[in-house]
């Protein structure tokens, strides 16, 4: 039995997170299927804001997990994270306009068998881990399925393997040019584990606040999301990937400031240093 | 209960009945895919279950040092088992990769040999930065004498920590790990790159070159999920730094190899069903 080391005092309660987290991922999701009703590419930015809520949740997910010490480093659970999401996200992707709730179920059950794997066959026995795994899995799947949506348009396994590319001013279905076949997957797989472990990596210890590490990730979340988007410009429409770009660098920047001021709310002291001046005669 | 009061619990105790119930999730997940794919199917998830044993052995091989290291006060290299797993077992797949097209035991061995160097060149930097970068010996704190080399460690030890830098049968203990990963690694992609090239034209009605690229990334992110999962699950079995195959915490492999063998075939289970449903 491991000791839990530091307690969430005040803030808002885990459970409300997740609910909020959850809901809002599977919105946006569902609405970048209006791409598909109204035959167009422009709603492809609400994949992106569907990553930025999964990794809130699942950052603080991390904390929860986090706070027993489990002695392997924050990082690792990002890891497994998008380890398990990955798997369950491409399954998923075969069951057309349905994927998204086929990623939450398929998740959640390799999550949980991966709990049990960890608290009871490796002896872990943290109370929060089957509980943790099992949401980090479906964090990790649905987060990878909002980067699907943002770079492609779709999150089917239809969209995300066929591509077009023009050749000889003819367009040619290509499978090179996608988003599993283009390998896009693997740099939206490390986009995202690094933007979900490292809120919690950089602001644990005594001074943690909560609103400061959900500020820090949907930061890192719009970051990534830039990212995205300027891949994104391979595959979709050159409007809707500016329409996703713009979205994020307003949400990104709007967050960092955010994001500095409380981290000088909750500096000790903060002082403006200056550059070093540059004195002549050297 | 205080911290300290709790730090012994974290032992390497068996537990039967968790044990028996992953045997039985092993045997049910591999009568489920005999079901849905008898052949191509079953073999393939048969290669990736040897290959996530594979990375979950060799990653209590590697000495992982974590934070003290880091400070000098306990031997290993200073990052966490993760990282170091996923390094030397993707160093290894990228090495397999390229001579899959030589056969399963050729590429396989590439792959391990990809891994081993990986963590060689690894072990010996991290040994350079400690002896001429920080000043300290190589010393393990575990044991009284090095099971390779017969040197004596307590003389060189400073008191005070656990040992530190990393003496030779930690480095041999990291190649063994590196090559173990690498070429587990290389196995689970390789069955599943064959697995893809042979039944995703089919499934997507495309010939077979259009399929080539869609084959490669799936069996290639799949691989590195299951890694990173195998990689993960023997972090927690080792709960936080190791030095080596002479370490007390390497007798804990057998709750490894159970929870490898489970966790493999239960996601390489669902990277088959991609193809068979």
């Amino acid at each position: 039995m491991s000791v839990k080391v530091e307690v969430i005092e005040g803030g808002i309660p885990h459970q409300k997170i997740m609910i909020a987290g959850l809901v809002s991922t599977l919105v946006c999701l569902y609405l970048t299927y209006l791409n598909v009703l109204t035959n167009t590419q422009m709603f492809s930015f609400f994949g992106g804001l569907a990553v930025v809520t999964a990794l809130i949740w699942g950052s603080h997910t991390i904390k929860v997990l986090c706070s027993y010490g489990i002695g392997t480093g924050v990082p690792s659970a990002g890891m497994i994270a998008f380890g398990s999401g990955v798997i369950a996200m491409l399954l998923a992707t075969k069951f057309g306009a349905a994927a998204p709730i086929a990623a939450l179920v398929l998740a959640a059950v390799i999550g949980f068998i991966l709990g049990y794997i960890s608290n009871n066959i490796l002896n872990m026995k943290i109370p929060a881990m089957v509980q943790a795994l099992t949401e980090m899995a479906v964090v990790g799947a649905l987060s990878l399925m909002g980067f699907a949506a943002l770079i492609t348009g779709g999150f089917t396994f239809e969209t995300l393997t066929t591509g077009t590319v023009s050749l000889f001013g003819m367009s040619v279905s290509s499978s090179q040019i996608s988003f599993i076949g283009g390998g896009l997957i693997a740099v939206a797989f490390l986009l995202g584990a690094i933007a979900i472990q490292h809120p919690f990596n950089a602001t644990l210890g005594p001074g943690w606040k909560q609103d400061r590490m959900l500020m820090l990730t949907a930061e890192c979340g719009f970051l990534s999301m830039i990212m995205a988007a300027i891949m994104s410009f391979a595959l979709i429409s050159t409007g809707a990937a500016l329409l996703s770009l713009i979205v994020g660098i307003i949400g990104w920047a709007y967050t960092y400031n955010q994001y500095i001021c409380l981290s000088k709310r909750d500096a000790a002291a903060w002082l403006d240093a200056k550059m070093i001046p540059e004195v002549e005669g050297h | 209960m205080s911290a300290v009061a709790a730090k012994p619990q974290a032992g390497g105790a068996m537990n039967p009945t968790a044990m028996g119930v992953g045997v039985v999730m092993l045997l049910i997940i591999l009568a489920l895919c005999w079901y849905v794919s008898p052949t191509v199917g079953l073999m393939a998830l048969i290669g990736i279950i040897i290959g996530g044993v594979l990375i979950g052995f060799g990653t209590h091989f590697v000495p992982v040092g974590g934070a003290p290291a880091a400070m000098g006060q306990a031997p290993g290299i200073a990052t966490g088992v993760a990282m170091l797993a996923a390094g030397a077992g993707l160093a290894g797949l990228f090495g397999g990769a390229w001579a899959a097209e030589q056969g399963l035991m050729v590429a396989t061995i590439t792959g391990g040999v990809g891994g081993g160097l990986m963590m060689a060149i690894t072990c010996m930097m991290v040994n350079f930065v400690y002896v001429f970068g920080m000043g300290i010996p190589s010393a393990s704190g575990k044991v009284a004498k090095d099971p390779i080399t017969g040197d004596t460690q307590a003389e060189y030890k400073s008191q005070g920590t656990e040992g530190h830098g990393l003496p030779f049968v930690s480095f041999v203990g990291g190649v063994i790990g590196g090559f173990l990963g690498g070429a587990g690694g290389t196995l689970i992609y390789l069955q599943l790159l064959t697995l893809y090239e042979a039944t995703l034209p089919a499934v997507m009605r495309l010939p077979a070159t259009q399929v080539l690229p869609i084959a490669v990334a799936m069996a290639g992110i799949f691989a590195v999920g299951l890694f990173l999962v195998n990689a993960v699950l023997t972090a927690y079995n080792i709960t936080g730094t190791i030095e080596g195959p002479h370490d007390p915490k390497f007798k804990r492999w057998p709750r490894a190899i159970v929870a490898s063998a489970v966790a493999s075939a239960l996601c390489g289970f669902v990277a088959i069903l991609i193809v068979a449903i």
